[in-house]
């Protein structure tokens, strides 16, 4: 079960596995951002390409007005597959 | 070393649970097909997990396994929308190795161990999401082998694994 959500200081929560099935209620909530913003991985348990290449366009999207997405609480597994994909590069991750 | 000397605790629960001859049963390999949709995402999950937690498979094995098994069935899904054959995934263990086949029918010719990996060297500017999947099943498992006969693809997955003592 995935879940993304804003929550009342700006962040974005993420948890369950995020795939490619959930994909469209990602991006309804991330093409929302339009500053800087905190996306909390605590509960998050998975991540695939499909995530993966939703985080790098919403990424895409605020650099191009000087705004980013900064990760925090990015679990082993996670680190791992994001040091696979080099997104280490391309996010912040606290 | 004194043979009859009683093994240290570590080392006991590391040859009863992670030694390479402790499995001489074979495991029966389970099967089933899935609809070609996404949404089957979470019913190959199930199936997957039901069995990793049958055998008992490791934390970092089955993560690698799961992520390894989505990026195969999306693609299936992703490349061959419009074909109504379901997908068989098939699932075993031969010593402490994790085995998936994955076979698809009616479908052309992709071997994805032939794909060239992406560059994930560029700026975010540069950067692009394609074959990032294929690339990552790659690294997460241990051996991926593809063979293509009468236009059914399989696909067979490798990842060695830790047996949890619960």
């Amino acid at each position: 079960m995935f879940d993304i959500r804003l929550t009342e200081t700006g962040d974005v929560m993420l948890s369950g596995r995020f795939d490619a099935a959930q994909v469209d209620n990602a991006k309804a909530v991330l093409d929302r951002l339009t500053v800087t913003t905190s996306v909390d991985f605590k509960d998050l348990v998975y991540v695939s390409s499909a995530g993966l290449g939703v985080l790098m366009a919403t990424q895409k999207r605020l650099s191009e007005k000087g705004q980013k997405l900064k990760l925090k609480n990015v679990s082993g597994h996670i680190r791992e597959i994001f040091k696979i994909a080099r997104f280490d590069l391309i996010f912040e991750i606290e | 070393m004194d043979s009859s000397a009683p093994l240290d605790q570590d080392l006991q629960n590391r040859y009863t649970s992670h030694h390479p001859l402790e499995e001489p049963r074979p495991v029966p390999a389970v099967e089933r097909k899935f609809k070609r949709h996404i949404d089957s995402l979470a019913k190959v999950f199930e199936f997957v997990d039901q069995f990793i937690i049958q055998e008992k498979v490791d934390d970092d094995a089955k993560h690698a396994f799961d992520l390894a098994v989505d990026e195969l069935f999306t693609n299936t899904v992703k490349y061959h929308p419009s074909n109504p054959n379901d997908v068989s995934i098939e699932l075993r263990t031969e010593n402490q190795t994790l085995f998936l086949v994955l076979t698809d029918f009616d479908v052309d010719s992709f071997d994805l161990t032939k794909k060239t990996d992406p560059d994930l060297t560029g700026s975010l500017k540069e950067r692009t999401p394609g074959g990032l999947g294929i690339y990552i099943t790659k690294k997460v498992v241990d051996d991926v082998q593809y063979q293509y006969n009468n236009r059914t693809s399989v696909i067979t997955l490798k990842k060695s694994f830790r047996r949890k003592n619960v």
